[in-house]
């Protein structure tokens, strides 16, 4: 409900932004004015996670004589303070937040400053996959500092009692192992599908619908997935038919992401989570405290229509509003905090001295690779070619109207696994949403 | 007949108790658990191992969030009882104004005041943020306080209006023959009438503003200012949502508005039924 309610505020305070954007009648805006103050200046970073080790920003600082005030907000208030804050045109933060999904509107928008102007983001690709689903027109709005992407895991204890191959290479494998668990009596439902009207039933749609082979927008915004031979709909009727057969657990209807992957497979009451997060072997399913499966749940190349499938990516960036008081500072420290070799000391590859305990996958794939290397990364001789291989959810960047299309999509796709509509009806309605976001009106 | 009136009455009444206490009740049973039991299924209805371990951490564990916790939750006080003083203030010169003194547009002025109250608060968000940070106002107490005061006047003027309106004219005409002027009739004869209406408007200002969350969200950038219900939501994580803190954070902040509204409700209901009946 909380969620729902920020989620509509921000999509709100957004759709204002981009009425005024376009009442404007130019994208174009002048810098807001900021510093070119790079040395003896206090820059506030403010990021969904905790601060960095004091020793790092400590010698970050006596290196450039930038000092960090760090501020964590969590991530769904962060959204509304960075909408809030740019919609006034006021000063919040130096660096914040730029989310995969978002990266189209604060094009759009321009709330914020091209990255590509302070950081050479042309040498920086072949090292950071990622770095497409950041680009919009050619800009970089924001660098990613994490390299999440979404990975099917399984509980291989599970698959192998059912005398299933638990790393299936085609989405046909895959069903039919969940079947022989589910007929085996393993478990009664061996699937995890997050059928909650929430933002992580999109995400594992559009996870599914690139496994079947296929991709949700064309580089214009059109929908691709109105076919019933498409892959969208294939996916659509796959995650439906899953729940409507028994291999998705009846009340996953009311169950959002975090909670099936805490809930459900980190419980061993699921054998498998088709769309996961990437590192949560590590972060979630691997820890005692909260995992009833420890050692069980392994990373598989995600199963699709005829081998192996793409995983999708998304990542967290961080980026520079226009209305930062020292924009060359904060420039500074994008650079250092996404640096391989800082990335490096963070995930502990350099010794627990220089750790973050709480970083997640560095967004270089030479970090990571450094992390796999030194055993830091559980999972990580499975992860890494994935990564090389992830590709961004859209292939033109996430459309400017994205949240009002997320909604739809999990709106919809709820419907039909409720059977209040049907999969045919949710994905029509679905489409014309795409089409008339698409043509602006 | 009467029987069945009576059943009718018990079972409605059971209804609402369960409707409103039992969310309540699930909310301080999984504070009282681990993450394991509270997702445990078949869920427990009573808390098998019951531990006080997620209030440990809330108040005095080693990690950053009991600091954090006590932190906001001095700024909540400090917030809330400003924006009550300013607010009960503010709306009791204007709510007496508007009932007892005669001046051109009278009616015009008190219905828009009331008005203002019919705006979603998301309407003047972005506004309000702007002349904050115009005035140099963002992350600051006083921010926070003008912007509770602008929202809970209206409401806190109407329910003192109705009060004022509700008392004999004659002892304020007998204090004016007697030579004393506006503020010392309103002062020395007035207010003291009227004290349960401002215990009331106090109340239900302190209240509305404890619950608040989007204005001090924006309006706020750290831990200087954040008020608890800011700092209970920033303790989620993006993918991991730690279920028996969250509860055992939001336990403790029902407290202060729970003792409140129990100690004295009978005010309460009083300022918001006040004018209902001549």
């Amino acid at each position: 409900m909380l969620r729902s309610t920020r989620t509509a505020l921000l999509a709100g305070v957004t759709s204002l932004a981009l009425v005024l954007a376009g009442c404007s009648g130019s994208n174009d805006k002048k810098a807001g004015g900021g510093s070119t103050q790079t040395s003896g200046v206090t820059i506030t970073v403010a990021l969904a996670s905790d601060a960095p080790p004091k020793a790092a920003l400590d010698a970050f600082t006596k290196e450039t004589g930038i000092t960090v005030n760090w501020v964590n907000i969590d991530w769904d208030s962060l959204q509304s303070k960075i909408s809030a804050a740019a919609t006034a045109k006021t000063y919040f933060a130096d660096a914040t937040n730029v989310d995969w999904s978002r990266v189209g509107q604060l094009g759009k928008l321009g709330w914020y400053y091209p990255m590509d102007s302070y950081v050479d983001t042309k040498a920086m690709a072949a090292d950071v996959p990622q770095l497409a689903s950041f680009t919009v027109d050619g800009h970089v709005v924001g660098i990613p500092y994490d390299a999440s992407f979404m990975v099917t895991t399984v509980n291989t204890e599970l698959f192998q009692k059912a005398g299933a191959n638990p790393a299936p290479q085609t989405i046909d494998a895959y069903t039919a192992a969940l079947k022989a668990i589910k007929a085996k009596g393993v478990v009664q439902y061996p699937l995890n599908i997050p059928f909650a009207a929430a933002e992580g039933l999109s995400t594992y749609w559009y996870e599914t619908t690139g496994a079947f082979g296929g991709s949700i927008l064309d580089k214009d915004g059109k929908p691709q997935f109105t076919s019933p031979d498409s892959p969208g709909y294939k996916a659509a009727q796959w995650m439906v038919d899953a729940l409507k057969s028994g291999l998705v657990p009846p009340g996953n209807i009311n169950v959002t992401d975090s909670q099936g992957q805490q809930n459900l497979m980190a419980k061993g009451q699921v054998a498998s989570t088709f769309s996961d997060y990437s590192g949560n072997v590590g972060t979630l399913y691997n820890v005692k405290k909260s995992s009833s499966v420890v050692g069980k749940v392994k990373y598989i190349r995600t199963p699709g229509a005829s081998g192996p499938g793409a995983n999708l990516s998304n990542p967290d960036g961080i980026g520079i509003p226009k209305q930062a008081k020292y924009p060359d500072a904060a420039a500074k420290f994008i650079e250092w905090f996404t640096a391989t070799q800082q990335q490096a000391d963070f995930a502990g590859v350099n010794g627990p001295e220089k750790t973050f305990p709480t970083y997640p996958i560095p967004s270089h794939l030479s970090a990571v690779k450094q992390m796999t290397a030194k055993g830091n990364l559980v999972g990580g001789e499975d992860l890494v070619p994935m990564l090389q291989g992830s590709k961004p959810v859209f292939e033109g960047g996430a459309p400017s109207w994205y949240p009002k299309f997320s909604n739809a999509v999990y709106t919809n796709l709820h419907g039909a696994a409720t059977g209040s509509m049907s999969v045919e009806q949710a994905i029509k309605t679905i489409a014309d949403t795409a089409d008339q976001l698409a043509s602006g009106s | 007949m009467k029987r069945r009136t009576g059943a009718g009455r018990s079972i409605g009444v059971a209804l609402i108790l369960i409707w409103s206490l039992g969310p309540i009740y699930w909310a301080i049973k999984t504070s009282l658990q681990t993450e394991a039991d509270a997702r445990a299924k078949p869920a427990h209805y009573l808390p098998t191992n019951p531990t006080l371990q997620n209030y440990s951490a809330l108040l005095s564990g080693n990690s950053d969030i009991a600091p954090q916790v006590r932190r906001s939750a001095v700024n909540i006080v400090i917030e809330c009882g400003a924006a009550t003083i300013v607010t009960v203030l503010l709306a009791t010169l204007a709510g007496y104004a508007f009932a007892r003194m005669r001046f051109r547009g009278r009616n015009v002025l008190f219905y828009a005041v009331l008005a203002t109250m019919a705006f979603p608060a998301y309407t003047t968000l972005i506004p309000l943020y702007r002349i904050m940070s115009t005035f140099g106002l963002v992350n600051t107490y006083t921010g926070i306080v003008l912007v509770y005061v602008s929202g809970f006047v209206p409401l806190a003027t109407w329910i003192l209006h109705n009060y004022f309106a509700s008392l004999p004219v004659g002892i304020e005409e007998a204090g004016l023959v007697d030579g004393a002027r506006r503020l010392q009739v309103l002062w020395h004869l007035l207010l003291p009438l009227a004290r349960p209406g401002i215990i009331s408007t106090a109340l239900i200002t302190f209240l509305f503003a404890w619950g608040q969350f989007l204005f001090p969200l924006v309006l706020s950038s750290d831990l200087s200012t954040q008020p608890l219900t800011v700092v209970i939501a920033a303790l989620q994580g993006r993918h991991v949502v730690p279920s028996t803190l969250l509860n055992a954070a939001g336990v403790l902040a029902i407290i202060v508005p729970a003792a409140l509204a129990l100690a004295f409700n009978r005010y309460i209901v009083n300022g918001l039924l006040a004018g209902s009946t001549k």
